[in-house]
């Protein structure tokens, strides 16, 4: 604690004071002396009573009897006739002692009195600032060891060799000792309620909230230099500690939980979005065929060419789906071995561009540029990384839309750019979505998709080290470019 | 020969086109719609028997939609889910929807719950006399229950969860249902003792109890009896 030590009488101790007493009175002979020369006058008892009241302001009653009685010798010797003897004759004399006792006793007391309250007050004004500063450090903490840790350097500022237990080891400040053999037995026996125990000069509180048992705090005071009010800031102290101990385990104990719920809402949504992409289609494909199979000869040629195709764009769907399954797991499980082959990434191209065709519909799916390119790589899995791309440019394209498959080479590299008239990412969402889950806040609910695909595309290609990228069309037209850049390769 | 207005509500196009031409060609004139909201207006400007639900829909929990279509109509609601969510069609039922189906289905048994549906709302609140299904005959003016003709004798227990079964004429009834028709609404069952019931009744009603036929489980959520003869 951070204490102001400039000279005041107050402060001193013992001997000290009853010095500066005799100075006070010694001052008060000079003055007397001067006067006594220069006015020739010997009623100056009202000089060595100032010497007197002065000593007992500013020292207190033990100085100002002292002063007193000094001041009474000094004065009956030095001043009243005959001088330079000692003799009570007069009943004058006895009245100055008189006097002289009389103020040192009421002012001595006064003054102490004062100088008490204002100990007090100086004590309750640094209590409450060492409380407010250790519950802002408290609080400015989650972590348990660092609350175990301000508490020691707290106790110790307040004066004491302090250590704080928490049931493994001990937390001290810099120049702290560990309390002794003894006292850590003392802390091994079990505390049920929160008081504060002496062993020696040692005193143990354990730290206790809400019927927790958070550790000890042990500090070494002795009864002279630490009077019973600084024990009780101590013991404040170790409670509020002992809080926030408790308050930060339990937001560590929310924070596993809230942990634990998200991997929880992860898996639910993984599932739920397996369930549903494989039960579409399987529903499709089964309501489609059981309809042929019951209605077949009442629906007329375009229904069941209708129905046909349902079923066959729907086992397409799902074999995409699978396919990403499968690449998931792989990808999960770090099981996804890659041979790299030189492979022409037109055909590539091509073959994403048949599959999807029929799923574009009345969208424009066009594919250019890759011709002469050759990538390294496997190029299955680059197939099911673009085809991913474009299957959610087509998901988010109206109809109509022209959706651009381009390939070109830059630095021996082949990029693979896809293009959609859709409404686009916000810049903000842009480095999400290949996030996986990630789902687009600014379309309509019926178009989402599961939020794995772009994830997988992600770590197909950065399995085949390549790498992907995602912005906003340059050419001021909405919608959205994906990038998706592979290593080239030679023939 | 129009079975009906039908309302079918799916966000995935691709369900609506496979589903139409058969519910169409069985008779039923067919709307549909992609989403709850779009659902709710066509219920409110137009004729409707009986409503298809799918509860995973983009703009609203389908049980809300069951909600706000129960505010004001009794037609029938099909509720079209996934095998896994129990919790989700035992909440549906209580909700008032009629019955469920699990994707993926045939269409044969999709217009066997629309019909057990369509008829079972009917009969719940009829004092019809007769439930026939294949073998089964149950006979509530009488209380005579007889399968392949030849009369079973039956515990008040049983009959009352045969009939109540029968009630429903083929839809599927929760535990909670049977649990309340049978012991009570205020009563305090496990589903254990239904299950012991129902084990008791397949074993008289039943040729293999072990695989049953006519009394079926609906995993999870209850039973039904298999839909009663189209005569």
């Amino acid at each position: 604690m951070a204490r102001d030590w400039t000279f005041s009488p107050m402060g001193l101790r013992g001997a000290w004071r009853y010095l500066v007493a005799f100075g006070f009175v010694a001052m008060s002979t000079a003055v007397a002396e001067v006067i006594y020369r220069v006015f020739q006058t010997d009623r100056l008892s009202m000089v060595f009573l100032a010497g007197v009241l002065v000593s007992a302001v500013t020292l207190g009653p033990g100085p100002a009897y002292f002063a007193a009685a000094i001041a009474f010798l000094i004065y009956e010797i030095y001043l009243v006739e005959p001088r330079f003897e000692f003799a009570l004759t007069s009943a004058e004399d006895f009245l100055v002692l008189f006097v002289f006792l009389a103020v040192a006793v009421l002012t001595g007391g006064l003054a102490g009195r004062l100088r008490e309250a204002q100990r007090r007050a100086e004590a309750r004004a640094r209590t409450s600032s060492a409380l407010f500063r250790a519950s802002e450090e408290f609080s400015a903490s989650d972590d348990e060891d660092a609350v175990r840790q301000a508490l020691a350097h707290r106790i110790a500022e307040a004066g004491r060799q302090a250590a704080v237990f928490d049931g493994a080891r001990w937390w001290t400040a810099p120049d702290g000792v560990e309390p002794p053999e003894q006292l850590l037995r003392a802390a091994g026996a079990p505390v049920t309620q929160v008081a504060t125990r002496r062993v020696d000069e040692w005193r143990l509180r354990p730290l206790r909230a809400d019927d927790q048992a958070l550790g000890l705090a042990a500090w070494r005071s002795t009864e002279r230099l630490h009077p019973d009010d600084d024990e009780r800031l101590v013991e404040v102290l170790v409670d509020m500690a002992a809080a926030a101990v408790a308050r930060s385990r339990l937001s560590g104990e929310r924070a596993e939980m809230e942990a634990r719920v998200r991997t929880e809402q992860l898996r639910h949504a993984l599932l739920s979005s397996i369930s549903h992409d494989l039960r579409t289609p399987l529903a499709a494909i089964l309501a489609s065929a059981s309809s042929l199979r019951e209605f077949g000869d009442r629906f007329d040629a375009a229904v069941r060419d209708d129905l046909t195709l349902t079923i066959q764009e729907e086992a397409e769907r799902l074999n995409l789906f699978v396919g990403n399954l499968l690449n998931m797991t792989k990808l999960e499980s770090g099981a996804l071995s890659i041979e790299p082959v030189v492979f022409g990434m037109g055909e590539v191209m091509g073959r994403v561009v048949q599959r999807l065709g029929k799923r574009a519909g009345e969208r424009e799916l066009v594919a250019h540029g890759g011709e002469a390119l050759l990538a390294l790589g496997d190029p299955i899995l680059a197939e099911q990384a673009l085809a991913n791309v474009v299957e959610n440019a087509v998901r988010f394209s109206p109809n109509g839309a022209r959706i651009e498959v381009s390939a070109h080479g830059v630095d021996g590299r082949v990029v693979v750019e896809v293009t959609d008239e859709g409404p686009g990412v916000p810049a903000a969402d842009l480095p999400m979505i290949f996030e996986k889950f990630y789902r687009s806040q600014t379309t309509a609910a019926g178009q989402q998709g599961t939020g794995l695909g772009l994830s997988i595309t992600r770590g197909l290609v950065e399995a085949m080290g390549g790498e992907v990228d995602a912005r906003a069309r340059t050419d001021g037209r909405p919608g959205l470019l994906v990038a998706l850049t592979f290593p080239g390769g030679r023939p | 020969m129009s079975l009906g207005h039908l309302l079918l509500v799916d966000d995935e196009q691709q369900i609506l086109r496979a589903l139409r031409p058969a519910l169409t060609a069985a008779g039923y004139e067919v709307a549909t719609a992609e989403t709850g909201g779009e659902a709710l207006a066509h219920l409110a400007s137009e004729a409707c028997d009986v409503v298809i639900l799918d509860l995973g829909l983009p703009d609203m929990d389908g049980k809300d939609v069951i909600v706000r279509i129960r505010e004001w109509s009794e037609a029938p609601i099909l509720v079209l889910s996934a095998r896994d969510l129990e919790h989700e069609k035992i909440a549906a039922l209580d909700l008032g929807a009629d019955d469920f189906i699990n994707k993926p289905f045939g269409v044969g048994e999709l217009l066997a719950r629309l019909r057990a549906s369509l008829r079972g709302r009917e009969r719940r609140f009829s004092a019809h006399a007769v439930f026939r299904s294949g073998d089964l005959e149950v006979n509530f003016a009488t209380r005579r229950v007889a399968v392949m003709g030849e009369e079973m004798r039956l515990t008040p227990r049983e009959y009352d969860l045969l009939k109540t079964l029968a009630r429903y004429g083929g839809r599927v009834v929760t535990h909670r249902q049977l649990i309340a028709a049978v012991w009570g609404p205020a009563a305090q069952v496990d589903a254990q003792f239904v299950r012991v019931l129902v084990a008791q009744l397949r074993q008289k009603i039943e040729e293999e109890p072990s695989t049953p036929k006519i009394l079926l489980t609906e995993p999870g959520i209850g039973y039904r009896l298999t839909p009663e003869d189209d005569a």
